[in-house]
């Protein structure tokens, strides 16, 4: 019993650290502390993947997410601003309109979620993932694999191209 | 117990913000944030349906494939934004308006 | 290797062929910038004849689905595989001929259109969600960059951020719906998807989810085909790219959003008695009438819109727009005469269209203009051109005996066989709103030059434009005469696989 309890509070602070700081990213008028809260956030999502059992996907996560796309984030703020520029102040246009929508968005979501009976062919184990991810990539899913190696080939030329200096 | 009904909500309230940070944001690194903010809702959608509904790895394996996705987009898009901050010196989306809508 | 993979390659010669092309090109590209041009435009060109050539023997391959369900292989697979090479193949000759295309990183932009070739031919067959979102995301990346190809100036930049952030989103929300749909169904194989489905799993409160996730899957493919409300990127993409690039996007890649708008809707959620003779969308989700009424809006909104441009690029972005709407027709009345009505009606399309924007490049080339206004007086200056996009203008309205007449005779033809009579009135009446922007170009060309002087001399073509011209004029006028042979190769293309 304890441990259930225990299971419960740190699920429900993991859960809030994520939506919490979702909203910081969101709602802040400071480019940077919005970059910063995204972290918080990627590391929630982490949090949760490792409650559900997916053990390698919370690392990958971790390193692709946080490592990754908010440092190149990041980067972006930084590279984007003059370098006096110490507010780095971000606004918003209509405010309200777009938070109705969302209000909208999130409860109709929540509501049509809550009546529907979701598939429900049993619930996994939590036995350790990687191997057998591996031999999924490797046997069915070899097709998709290959794919986004073609895939990460272009964005690889693409960005590479956008951004180098034309000499003409 | 924490069901399958806990991660949704997260999932939906992490949907929101993101469309949300789409529709409100002028600074397109802000918008980039709200697109990662759906990418990793639906993430964790797949992740929880593949603990309770599909009982299997499919899901978790369609993650890998979105981070990915995710990833390689972040890196395009930046460097688009980049380039409009080189020819404009601003990211500021008001400032796209040479080609009339 | 495993037996099966090594079996599934057998049937995948042209993806394998498109890929080793890019690669080839990607390594040329490195040599002396002396031979690395015309080494790099080469090697494409035959790479994707090659590709193009090891369809033709797919059509004879047994019918089923490749590396464990991701991927279909069936008649209509092939039909679109061949299309989208071939839409590749032509733009790739425009390339070199275009002013705006910088020729020192050249390479880089075949590169490219190998690559979104490959993951458009994955799209157009493929059965599996994930399979689909993988490839979506490979077009439209590839895409993002082609539109954004000249960084160094303001309206090809605007146009890719404006082009990559819609896109994001739209397919973000794409990928949101389908893990709901995954949660419905507990797999993401469209065969599966029907059958569970078909099992009751969409009755009752289900149904309500079911349809939200269609909605939110319908973004990404509207986004893809440029249908209303997912359009507002299309004006401002088609006039900012390079126009070479534009002419790709409004064929190719849309043509690829159709086969798997398709796909999706008739093999996840729909049920078929026999094979390929009827569909029927389940009762938990109406499909057919949200796409219904998206085609209606779309082919509406597309031509009010184009009636006020004076941008060539923007006014041609408006007419695919609306061209999208009639061809959404054909998957709505759910018999087999509506796909093969898609199919008639996207071959018209592949050679009118970029025949219209060969045009635009030419006169681009010499006027360095996309407004009407320059257009004026064409007659005087190349008769050759202005015959051209004459006869282009007219088979984009309709005009029998040109290509574009049969498609739209498809389109109405399968609505009124379909019961729905109605809906081809409000096609034809579009149709004859359209009619005002395509005059408006002809009248500036062959009428307004005894209005004002022409300024300008003679335009001369080059040899290459003028047969690359040639080649889309030829079916454009003479469709007629190939009739049977395309009536016969649509129909027997309009088999899905429904394993």
């Amino acid at each position: 019993m304890d441990a259930n309890l225990v299971t419960q509070i740190v699920f429900y602070f993991f859960a809030a650290l994520t939506v919490l700081s979702a909203a910081v990213v969101v709602f802040s008028r400071n480019l940077i502390h919005s970059a910063f809260a995204l972290l918080f956030t990627f590391f929630g999502v982490a949090a949760l993947y490792v409650f559900l059992g997916a053990d390698f996907l919370a690392a990958t996560q971790m390193v692709i997410y946080v490592g990754g796309i908010l440092v190149l984030l990041i980067f972006g703020v930084m590279l984007t601003h003059k370098l006096y520029d110490m507010k780095l102040k971000s606004e918003t246009y209509q405010f309200w309109p777009g938070l109705a929508l969302m209000a909208i968005v999130f409860l109709s979501l929540v509501g049509v979620m809550l009546r529907t009976t979701w598939h429900s062919q049993g619930t996994r184990a939590l036995n350790p993932t990687t191997a057998a991810i591996g031999e999924l990539l490797m046997k069915e899913y070899i097709l998709p694999f290959e794919l986004a190696s073609i895939f990460l080939l272009i964005a690889l030329i693409g960005a590479a191209m956008i951004v180098r200096r034309r000499s003409e | 117990m924490i069901g399958l009904v806990h991660y949704l909500v997260i999932s939906a309230a992490l949907f929101s913000l993101g469309i949300m940070a789409v529709l409100t944001r002028k600074n397109a690194v802000n918008v980039l944030m709200g697109v990662e903010l759906i990418l990793n809702s639906a993430n964790i959608n797949l992740v929880a349906f593949s603990r309770f509904s599909s009982a299997d790895l499919n899901g978790q394996v369609y993650a890998i494939f979105v981070i990915v996705i995710a990833a390689a987009e972040a890196a395009v898009a930046l460097a688009i934004v980049l380039s409009m901050y080189r020819l404009l010196k601003s990211v500021d989306l008001d400032k796209a308006d040479s080609l009339k809508g | 290797m495993n037996p099966q993979i090594l079996q599934d390659l057998q049937a995948f010669h042209p993806e394998m062929m498109i890929t080793l092309t890019l690669l080839a090109v990607i390594v040329v590209d490195l040599a002396a910038p002396s031979i690395r041009k015309s080494a790099t435009f080469l090697i494409a060109a035959l790479g994707l004849l090659l590709a193009l050539a090891f369809t033709v023997p797919l059509y004879g391959a047994p019918q089923g689905t490749l590396f464990y369900g991701m991927v279909a292989l069936d008649h209509m697979a092939v039909f679109f595989k061949g299309f989208l090479i071939l839409t590749s193949f032509f733009v790739l000759l425009a390339a070199p001929g275009s002013r705006e295309l910088s020729k020192d990183h050249i390479g880089e932009f075949y590169a490219l259109l190998l690559g979104v070739t490959l993951g458009m031919v994955l799209l157009a067959s493929a059965a599996d969600l994930l399979m689909l979102f993988l490839s979506l995301e490979t077009v439209s990346l590839g895409s993002y960059v082609m539109v954004g190809y000249l960084s160094n100036q303001r309206e090809s930049n605007e146009a890719s951020l404006k082009y990559i952030l819609f896109g994001a989103v739209s397919t973000g929300c794409m990928l949101y719906g389908i893990t709901l749909l995954f949660g419905l169904t507990g797999t993401t194989k469209m065969a599966e998807i029907r059958d569970v489905i078909a099992q009751g799993a969409g009755s009752g409160n289900n149904s309500l989810m079911l349809l939200v996730s269609t909605v939110l899957i319908l973004a990404g493919f509207g986004f893809k085909t440029a249908a209303v409300p997912f359009h507002f990127w299309c004006p401002d993409v088609y006039t900012g790219a390079p126009t070479p690039v534009t002419a790709f996007l409004s064929v190719a890649p849309k043509a690829a959003g159709f086969a798997t708008l398709i796909r999706f809707f008739f093999t996840g959620l729909s049920r078929t008695s026999v094979v390929g003779a009827q569909w029927s969308p389940f009762a938990a989700v109406n499909w057919t009438l949200l796409v219904l009424m998206i085609s209606v809006v779309t082919m509406t909104l597309g031509n009010i819109a184009a009636l006020r441009q004076d941008n060539m690029k923007r006014m041609l972005a408006y007419s695919s727009i609306a061209h999208a709407g009639y061809i959404l027709m054909g998957p709505v009345v759910l018999s087999p005469l509506g796909l093969q009505a898609v199919l008639v009606y996207l071959i018209t399309y592949l050679f009118m269209n970029l025949g219209a924007f060969l045009v635009v490049i030419e006169i681009y080339n010499r006027t360095g203009s996309f407004d009407l206004k320059d257009y004026r007086g064409l007659w005087r200056r190349s008769p050759f051109l202005t015959i051209s996009m004459t006869i282009f203008m007219l088979s984009l309205m309709g005009i029998p005996p040109l290509a574009g007449f049969f498609g739209k005779f498809y389109v109405f033809a399968a609505a009124v066989n379909g019961n729905l009579a109605w809906y081809a009135v409000v096609g034809a009446l579009n149709s004859v709103v359209a009619v005002y922007y395509y005059a408006r170009v002809i009248k500036a060309m062959i009428i307004d030059a005894s209005v004002e002087g022409v300024e300008g001399g003679a335009i001369r073509l080059s040899w290459t434009s003028q047969v690359l011209v040639w080649i889309m004029l030829l079916p454009t006028a003479g469709l007629m005469l190939f009739w049977d042979h395309i009536q016969q190769l649509t129909g027997s293309s309009v088999k899905l696989f429904f394993g």
